[in-house]
């Protein structure tokens, strides 16, 4: 710690005074500016960030958020602006001053060490008390307790941090930055993959930081959690910040229109699917673990979702439809055809589609072509004749760039590697692998996580045309939004069976809510 | 969001790639992909040099280098494949020894025709090969165990057939094979060029490439996208032990008998050249372009260094180290390259 932020501990008001207690300027950022080979990646962006408050960043998948975030970091230096804490301008060339300025920043991937315990991963990276030479981990100790109890921490400083659930991860990660005394934290989507109770967790730690006047800056595609959570918001649109505001001027429909720049439409339900010719039908399907006697249908042209909360069957249910695992009883006919799958790919050949729920580590092939990623499921469908298995050459190409520009994907270089593409148009390129195929049954679990709101509106559209031409559609998502925003009829799952089947208007944001905590309440 | 900083990274012109890093940046990523290449070439200026009267540079010790190279380069290629799915085979080397025992054999103690003898011998490999994939596939063993212990059992039946002494009683026309020419070459080198051929098509032009790769890849993304992965994996090890086979009755036309361990030493010359050539051209992956380089490089040195005069024992150390060297500077220069 240098002088100026020593100073800061004590300048300010006392902990825990309140929340308007600490209106004044703490951190300044004045027309920041940033370019990566001519492109802004930040446009003059000046915002400010109060102590005890949480300042929301919101916007599309590069719009300028982590530019700003590694820029306070010390991560990447800014090509003009400046930096002002408690008003005077300052430096910062490498991460290392950051931490020494209070600044702690706490990144997407989970950074700790699995082998460690939750003591050593909370002392990493601070210049420990020494005995020696050697380490003295009982001052140390003394600190990281004093951290574990003012973040209510439930589970032991010993526990190893691999037997920990992503929320505590988190915990660990934000105990680290207090280890610090770090004065500002700035979180990147501290929620995304967690499920509504482990997100109320963290959400409840921030409240608590934010009464002992840390600043957060707390970076999320969630708008519920932003406009519930957040005392300031700002909206970053191309790299230029394009709104600053406070949480009683705002409603999501403004956050929406200032992320998107324009209105979303909101599609219209018609019921008439529902009642469609049946293209999928599951009988009393149960499984070793979860699943009790689960029936649905869906039918031609039907958009249907699954709600409920993790764990409550769904993602094992579409893997029984398409193959990839088994039931122990009940059936499943497609097409009034009894299926006897064995393997995933006896469901592909069938004509099912599966866009899984871990895009990075069950849909892409990062280090491959756009071509290789749409072709791999349909390779049959290029290939000279079915007695010389040879790929036409550029047909994949051909073929590839056809289907990513359906789905809008926003390149023309089949050649790309996927892996420099944006998660959005990583999403995209995976429904387009099912697109050309026209399958019959299209089942997407998580189509839009992670994803900013443009890339969804757009994956939206495609499902919503997808079944316009008769595909049937499942469509599995923690996002009750997403299921109210796409589906005909949403079913809700609860500990292995279906509790619960909303059509039409009945489809609503509370109904599904309730009905998936429902559990609590028997 | 780190997805727009990892753009310029990964973008796919290579000017552009190039421009926005240092010269020193640059020149590590380009030692990290044509290091092996620019080695060869030094090689080739040293030995040119150095070898008294052009004894190097002539046609005719060229195309020994190419003849000397074949064998390796055809089994190197069957274990790439293997790599490249993602799985391991250390019993190519005794498949080999097997091969070259059980051709002879055939027509030394059962009297065949040479024909049937190489048919048989080559179902023989892909046999093998399909109970690596077996015990790989559906028993889970760990390739490298899975392997290994198929391997061993394949040195226990060669050294059964021969019960322990060379088969040497072959027809001339045997001989033929690897030592006879056709349009002015020497056989196997026709054969190495052929096989390589066919496995890059197959690699790089098929469905089946196209799958392997993919199983290779991501697994899970790969039996999610409707793969079948079991398959896919069986189908390489029966490449390994086809291309296994085939040395085998190669050198033992080359020997005139067949002996078991003859080919053992194969499995390491083998990998050599694979990860040699894992260092050539692409960022660490396996790729026949780079295992045929792999492989000249190693005879190139060998070639060089025994026309020099130096004793064999240098041979080893040449290529024990150049292998070492190779990948790690461009495991080393590909992770500097990029922070």
């Amino acid at each position: 710690m240098d002088n100026g932020s020593s100073n800061s501990h004590s300048l300010d008001l006392p902990v825990g005074s309140s929340r308007t207690s600490s209106q004044g300027h703490w951190l300044e950022v004045r027309d920041l500016a940033k370019q990566f080979g001519g492109v802004y990646a930040l446009k003059e962006v000046s915002l400010t960030i109060r102590r005890g408050a949480v300042h929301g960043l919101v916007g599309a998948n590069g719009a300028g958020k982590s530019t700003l975030i590694k820029a306070l970091a010390g991560v990447i230096e800014p090509d003009s602006g400046e930096i002002l804490l408690e008003n005077k301008v300052v430096k910062i060339p490498d991460p290392h001053a950051a931490t020494d300025l209070g600044l702690a920043f706490i990144h997407q991937e989970v950074s700790l060490v699995p082998g460690f315990d939750v003591l050593r991963n909370m002392a990493m990276g601070i210049d420990p008390d020494t005995h020696f030479g050697l380490i003295d981990w009982r001052s140390m100790r003394k600190r990281a307790e004093q951290v574990h109890e003012r973040l209510g921490m439930h589970f032991s400083l010993n526990a190893r941090t691999d037997d920990l659930s992503t929320a505590e991860q988190w915990l660990v990660l934000i105990g680290r930055a207090l280890m610090r005394d770090a004065v500002m934290i700035a979180m990147d989507e501290p929620t995304a993959s967690l499920s509504a109770v482990e997100a109320a967790r963290v959400h409840k730690v921030v409240r608590d930081l934010r009464s002992e006047n840390v600043a957060v800056i707390y970076v999320s595609h969630r708008l519920d959690e932003v406009v519930d959570l957040c005392d300031d918001i700002t909206v970053f649109r191309d790299g230029a910040a394009v709104m600053s505001t406070t949480r009683e001027n705002i409603t999501k429909p403004s956050l929406v229109r200032a992320i998107v720049g324009s209105d979303v439409e909101r599609l219209l339900k018609d019921e008439s699917h529902v009642h469609g010719r049946v293209v999928l039908d599951v009988r009393d399907v149960s499984d070793k673990k979860l699943l009790k006697n689960v029936s649905l249908q869906v039918h031609e042209g039907e958009v249907l979702g699954i709600a409920g909360l993790v764990g409550s069957g769904r993602t094992e249910l579409a893997r029984i439809i398409y193959g990839d695992s088994k039931a122990t009883s009940g059936e499943v006919y497609l097409d009034g055809q009894k299926t006897h799958f064995h393997s995933a790919a006896d469901g592909a050949r069938a004509g099912i589609g599966l866009v899984p729920e871990e895009r990075r580590s069950q849909g892409v092939f990062l280090d491959r072509s756009i071509a290789f990623n749409v072709n791999i499921s349909s390779l049959r469908d290029t290939v000279v004749s079915r007695w010389m298995p040879l790929l036409k050459v550029g047909a994949g190409n051909a073929r590839a760039l056809k289907s990513t520009q359906e789905v809008g994907v926003n390149t023309q270089d089949m050649k790309m590697l996927i892996g420099s593409l944006s998660g959005g148009n990583q999403q995209k390129v995976v429904i387009a692998r099912w697109l050309a195929q026209k399958p019959k049954l299209l089942i997407l679990d998580e189509p839009s996580r992670g994803v900013d709101v443009g890339a969804r509106a757009e994956i939206h559209r495609v499902i919503r045309e997808l079944a316009a031409n008769g595909t049937a559609v499942i469509a599995i998502s923690s996002d009750s939004e997403e299921l109210v925003d796409l589906c005909d009829r949403v079913i809700v799952m609860n500990e292995g069976k279906i509790s619960e089947e909303l059509i039409g208007p009945r489809i609503t944001l509370e109904n599904i809510v309730s009905m998936s905590f429902n559990r609590k309440e028997d | 969001m780190a997805t727009t900083q990892s753009r310029p990274k990964a973008g796919g012109k290579r000017t552009s790639r190039y421009a926005n890093m240092t010269k020193g940046k640059a020149a590590l990523v380009i030692v990290s992909k044509y290091g092996t290449l620019m080695a060869m070439g030094l090689m080739l200026i040293i030995f040119g040099i150095a070898v008294p009267n052009g004894g190097f540079f002539n046609s005719d010790n060229l195309i020994n280098i190419l003849n000397q190279s074949s064998l390796t380069a055809i089994i190197a290629s069957g274990l790439t494949v293997v790599l490249v799915v993602g799985e391991f085979d250390l019993s190519i080397g005794y498949v080999a020894s097997l091969a070259g025992v059980l051709v002879t054999g055939l027509m030394a103690k059962q009297g065949l025709p040479m024909l049937i003898a190489i048919l048989v011998t080559l179902v023989v490999g892909i046999a093998v090969g399909v109970i690596n994939g077996l015990v790989v596939t559906k028993a889970r063993v760990n390739a490298v165990v899975a392997t290994l212990g198929v391997g061993t059992v394949v040195v226990g039946l060669s050294y059964g057939y021969t019960s322990g002494s060379p088969i040497v009683a072959v027809p001339d026309s045997f001989f033929q094979l690897a030592l006879g020419q056709t349009f002015g070459l020497a056989n196997p080198i026709w054969l190495m060029g052929i096989i390589l051929f066919l496995l890059w098509v197959i690699l790089n032009r098929t469905p089946l490439g196209q799958r392997i790769q993919a199983v290779g890849g991501n697994l899970h993304a790969a039996r999610l996208a409707g793969i079948r992965t079991d398959r896919t994996k069986i189908i390489t090890f029966m490449i390994a032990g086809l291309m296994a086979a085939i040395t085998g009755i190669m050198l033992s036309s080359l020997l005139g008998s067949g002996t078991a361990a003859a080919a053992d030493s194969y499995l390491m010359d083998s990998f050599a050249a694979v990860f040699l050539g894992s260092a050539t051209l692409r960022d660490g992956e396996f790729h026949i372009v780079g295992t045929l380089i792999g492989v000249l490089i190693v005879n190139v040195g060998f070639n060089g260094l025994s026309q020099l005069g130096t004793p064999v024992f240098w041979q080893y150390i040449f290529k024990g180290g150049i292998l070492v060297a190779a990948v790690a500077l461009s495991t080393i220069a590909r992770r500097y390259s990029k922070t």
